[in-house]
């Protein structure tokens, strides 16, 4: 008996030492105080994972959540940082106001996309979108008199004096507040009956909707939801690089997003941002080396799902206390 | 004039887009699933031409025929590493695998052949001088792809009608567990069909290689233009991957000659769209394999 109390005690104990929360905050507090201990590069490639860390966060929802196989997120974070750059560059308007508007828009534009995706399924659906995605880049490149095409533009600086900061570091404080905030919002949202939802959707949308559960209704929701994410991602993407061209929104991002929500665990919001800073982290150690990248990074998403098909998740789910992730889709999409 | 050269060159391509499109249906009615990687199949394959013929010198005919063999083998590793472990998957576990699979296959094909931007030419077989056919003038390789894919056609079309093999193939693609139960040994059938799929995308790339650019991204593109023949003619129809890409290669020549240059490369992503929301089923409308 008191065995038994000695290691539930040892175990809470060891989940309040290692757990979801603690390592949430010291993870916050190391991203909080980089840029101030390391080099400008660091801290760019910080802010990029930041960055990621929001779209990773935001594919999770439609992939691992509502469980909608869907190829655009790359194309609505380009939307995003088009939409923000553009009324920057030709409206003149301040970041801090194109910034949401970008978001906003691409979420309309997201939406907009899933009227059409809502009824399609499966295989349609991957391909619907892998052609939307396609049309969007190629829209990019080649509507010249709104996006300026393949050469891109650069943006007008962004200034952060309001709040006594230069530009590098204010745009990466506004990141970290934005993951923060976002982050907060994606649990809020995965415990509500929302996120139960979307989970019953992706389980299984008969059942769902025999549950009285409306597709129409989450899986629209689902779609805005990580719209606005990637949206959200794409304009601070485009503040951090400075300029806008199409070649950032190419088919890299698919494998790169897919990767981090694969390995990172799908359905599971920690394993999604864990795996935004070990693939960002991967990406910026192979900088330069497109074919190794490109090897690197379809041979993690393969090995993954053929070996660990549950990702980080599982991995901590299964070895370190207080880890669990209610809608972490363990096995990864094994039936 | 103008129209017959759009006509006689969008044939030409629609050909071949029909014969990626065939492989990737060969493989979807079997086995169920969609190879994402298929368009880097059909890259490697060029590639391997094109070491065989322009970098190791070796005559035409031998060079496709190693080239085909080199696909058809890449089709068996995609069988044993992607298809078989995930075979109880998830749809959505197989997608994601065959991207990273088509990624990486991307990487090598960059890492052996080129970096971005960088294009290699494949010199045709045949002479370059046009010939004059109804008072048009065709180019020899043209005449030759479309030769050379209404062979693999007939070929194809005689391997499931006269062959042991193709029989099997057909009855594990209308039902696997029957086939298994009758004595077919389904787990060759499919990796012969894995195989087969590669090896046709292998035959349309160096049938292809001499008409345009091959690099290492050219997979993807193609993927698409397959994609769009398999959407527009149906998903899980061989007739309508055929009649797809014919449409989509005349439509493609068609909207480039008249409308601008720009508007080829999109019409295949506003074919996809379009049919998915207007007729989900496609021209033939033979109906998705229903696996639940």
């Amino acid at each position: 008996m008191s065995t038994d109390m000695d290691n539930a005690s040892r175990r809470s104990l060891a989940a309040l030492l290692v757990g979801r929360r603690t390592v949430f905050l010291l993870g916050t507090l190391a991203f909080a105080v980089w840029p101030l201990a390391f080099n400008p590069y660091l801290a760019y490639a910080a802010n990029l994972a930041l960055i990621y860390i929001l779209l990773a966060v935001g594919l999770n929802f439609i992939i691992g959540f509502a469980g909608q196989l869907v190829f655009a997120n790359g194309a609505l974070m380009g939307i995003g940082a088009y939409c923000t750059g553009l009324l920057m560059y030709d409206g003149g308007w301040p970041f801090w106001l194109a910034l949401p508007a970008g978001a906003v828009l691409s979420c309309i534009i997201g939406l907009l996309v899933a009227l059409p995706a809502l009824r399609l399924q499966g295989l349609y659906l991957a391909l619907g979108t892998v052609a939307f995605a396609q049309f969007a880049l190629w829209v990019f490149i080649h509507w010249e008199g709104l996006t300026y095409g393949n050469a891109g533009f650069v943006l007008p600086p962004i200034s952060f004096e309001a709040i006594g900061l230069g530009k590098d570091l204010g745009l990466y404080y506004l990141s970290l507040a934005l993951v923060l905030v976002f982050v907060l919002i994606a649990y809020r949202i995965s415990r509500s009956r929302v996120g139960r939802a979307f989970i019953a959707v992706r389980e299984s949308e008969v059942a769902a909707e025999a549950l009285a559960i409306d597709l129409t209704v989450y899986k629209t929701i689902a779609y805005g939801v990580s719209a606005l994410y990637a949206g959200l991602a794409g304009g601070l993407f485009t503040a951090l690089l400075g300029v806008v061209v199409p070649e950032s929104f190419n088919l890299f991002q698919i494998v790169l997003q897919f990767a981090m929500v694969i390995i990172g665990g799908l359905g599971s919001i920690a394993g999604a941002i864990i795996g935004a800073v070990a693939l960002i982290s991967l990406q910026e150690l192979l900088r330069g080396f497109q074919e190794v990248q490109e090897i690197a990074f379809g041979a993690l998403l393969l090995a993954t799902l053929l070996f660990f098909p549950g990702g980080i998740a599982a991995a901590l789910k299964r070895w370190v206390p207080g880890w669990t992730e209610t809608h972490h889709q363990d096995g990864g999409g094994r039936s | 004039m103008v129209l017959a050269y759009a006509l006689s060159s969008g044939l030409t391509t629609g050909a071949l887009y029909a014969l990626v499109a065939v492989g990737l249906v060969l493989c979807y009615r079997t086995t169920g699933h969609m190879n994402f990687s298929h368009g880097e199949l059909f890259m490697i394959g060029g590639f391997l031409a094109y070491t065989f013929h322009v970098m190791l010198g070796a005559p035409y005919i031998p060079s496709l025929l190693l080239a085909v063999l080199g696909t058809f083998v890449l089709g068996l590793v995609t069988d044993r590493t992607v298809y078989r472990p995930l075979i109880h998957a998830q749809p959505l576990a197989m997608v994601m695998a065959t991207v990273g699979f088509s990624f990486l296959l991307k990487g090598i094909g960059r890492h052996f052949w080129g970096g971005q931007g960088e294009v290699v030419t494949f010199p045709s077989p045949v002479s370059p001088a046009p010939v004059w056919v109804l008072g048009t003038p065709v180019f020899p390789q043209q005449l030759l792809v479309i030769a050379g894919v209404a062979v693999c056609m007939v070929l194809l079309i005689a391997f499931f009608q006269f062959t042991r093999a193709g029989k099997s193939m057909q009855a594990t693609a209308e039902n696997p567990h029957a086939a298994y139960l009758v004595g077919m040994r389904v787990e060759r059938i499919y990796a012969l069909t894995w195989g087969t799929s590669a090896a046709l995308a292998g035959v349309a790339a160096v049938l292809m290689a001499p008409l345009t650019l091959l690099t290492p991204d050219v997979g993807f593109i193609l993927l698409l233009k397959a994609f769009a023949a398999t959407i527009l003619g149906g998903l899980g129809s061989m007739a309508g991957a055929i009649v797809g890409g014919l449409i989509l290669g005349v439509l493609e020549a068609l909207a480039g000659t008249y409308i601008h240059s720009s508007v080829q490369e999109v019409s295949a992503f506003v074919i996809i769209m379009v049919v998915l929301v207007v007729r989900p089923s496609g021209l033939f409308g033979a109906r998705g394999l229903r696996r639940v």
